[in-house]
């Protein structure tokens, strides 16, 4: 069990890093128009969530990846993953053919996306209970 | 010095090949403008029509004029009976250097021929000569022209784009296909950010 959250700390962990470092390399406003096409939330939150959310991915993956205190940052990817397949499951019910915006562009919303995202929020949500089941020490 | 010249030519191949062909009478602008926008369109689409007639003159007036971009429409094509006839009238009067004023008559007027089909009415009503008008009606069923629609919504569809209007920002050789139908805003944002300063 202790090898098996460990491994799948490392993949959710390097995981986020490299979709925040994918988004920062490209124009803040690109990441926008694909957190607009969801419909969700109103244009100054869009704004807002582009110029911040891929640095926090960044930094919240490392300290993940790092392993200290996992308890803060498995439980934030958690939360996070837990918006994000939420949105690509509404936009998938409700027919909108959009990019999930995950890993920058061209990656519209499929079974498959819907597929790689639920495994990982499950690994997440795996970590996350693993880190709070175990001492700090042994997490 | 001719080794390092044939392998500049030997790097820059696969570069040239996948430099698309420009129907320079469906652009506007400075063909050298630092920033160029395909636009993939279909005239029987509502949002197309919004974007030609809302986004569009922004656009222009922001970027086209000052010199900054260069707009090009694309066709691409969707299952709507009337689709086609629309690009090959379009794609026609491009050939006479018509192509604005008929791809304007055909959004304004949409929603009349999307359901009648009438849609030579409207390209006529946009060509005020009658030499004009047989021309185009001749270019119409011209292969070339009808070649022009599949090649352009072929190159459309393996590029990944599913939808229109798709807008796809180059600059620096470097291609952005942005989400369909884009908030201004954030067009903007990302347009003056990858200006040069």
């Amino acid at each position: 069990m202790y090898w098996t959250a460990l491994v799948l700390r490392v993949i959710v962990g390097a995981v986020f890093a490299y979709a925040g470092y994918v988004k920062l390399r490209q124009p803040w406003a690109l990441f926008a128009m694909g957190i607009d096409s969801y419909h969700i939330l109103p244009y100054n939150l869009v704004v807002l969530t582009a110029r911040t959310l891929p640095a926090a991915e960044v930094a919240i993956g490392i300290w993940l990846l790092i392993g200290v205190w996992p308890r803060i940052p498995a439980t934030v990817v958690s939360l996070l993953l837990l918006v994000f397949f939420s949105a690509m499951v509404h936009a998938e019910l409700a027919g909108q053919k959009i990019d999930c915006g995950c890993f920058g562009t061209g990656d519209p919303i499929s079974k498959w996306t819907l597929l790689r995202d639920g495994a990982l929020l499950a690994a997440s949500l795996f970590v996350t209970w693993q880190a709070f089941r175990r001492s700090p020490k042994k997490s | 010095m001719k080794r390092y010249a044939a392998i500049l030519t030997v790097s820059l191949l696969p570069c040239l090949a996948a430099m698309t062909q420009i129907d320079k009478n469906k652009a506007q602008g400075n063909p050298m403008a630092p920033v160029k926008i395909e636009v993939f369109s279909d005239f029987t689409c509502p949002h197309c029509k919004h974007f030609h007639e809302e986004m569009l003159p922004l656009l222009m007036k922001d970027y086209v004029v000052p010199g900054k971009v260069y707009i090009i429409d694309r066709a691409f094509q969707l299952p709507h009976e009337f689709s086609r006839e629309a690009f090959a009238f379009a794609i026609a009067a491009a050939r006479i250097g018509k192509y604005q004023p008929v791809a304007d008559a055909l959004y304004a007027k949409q929603e009349n021929w999307y359901t009648n089909g009438n849609i030579w009415s409207v390209v006529a009503g946009a060509l005020p000569s009658a030499a004009d008008q047989k021309k185009v009606q001749e270019l119409s069923k011209d292969p070339g022209v009808l070649a022009e629609i599949d090649a352009e919504s072929h190159e459309g569809a393996s590029d990944g784009i599913n939808q229109t209007p798709t807008l796809v920002v180059t600059v620096g050789g470097r291609t952005y296909p942005l989400p369909p139908a884009p908030d201004y805003r954030l067009l903007k944002s990302m347009i003056d950010g990858l200006l040069p300063k």
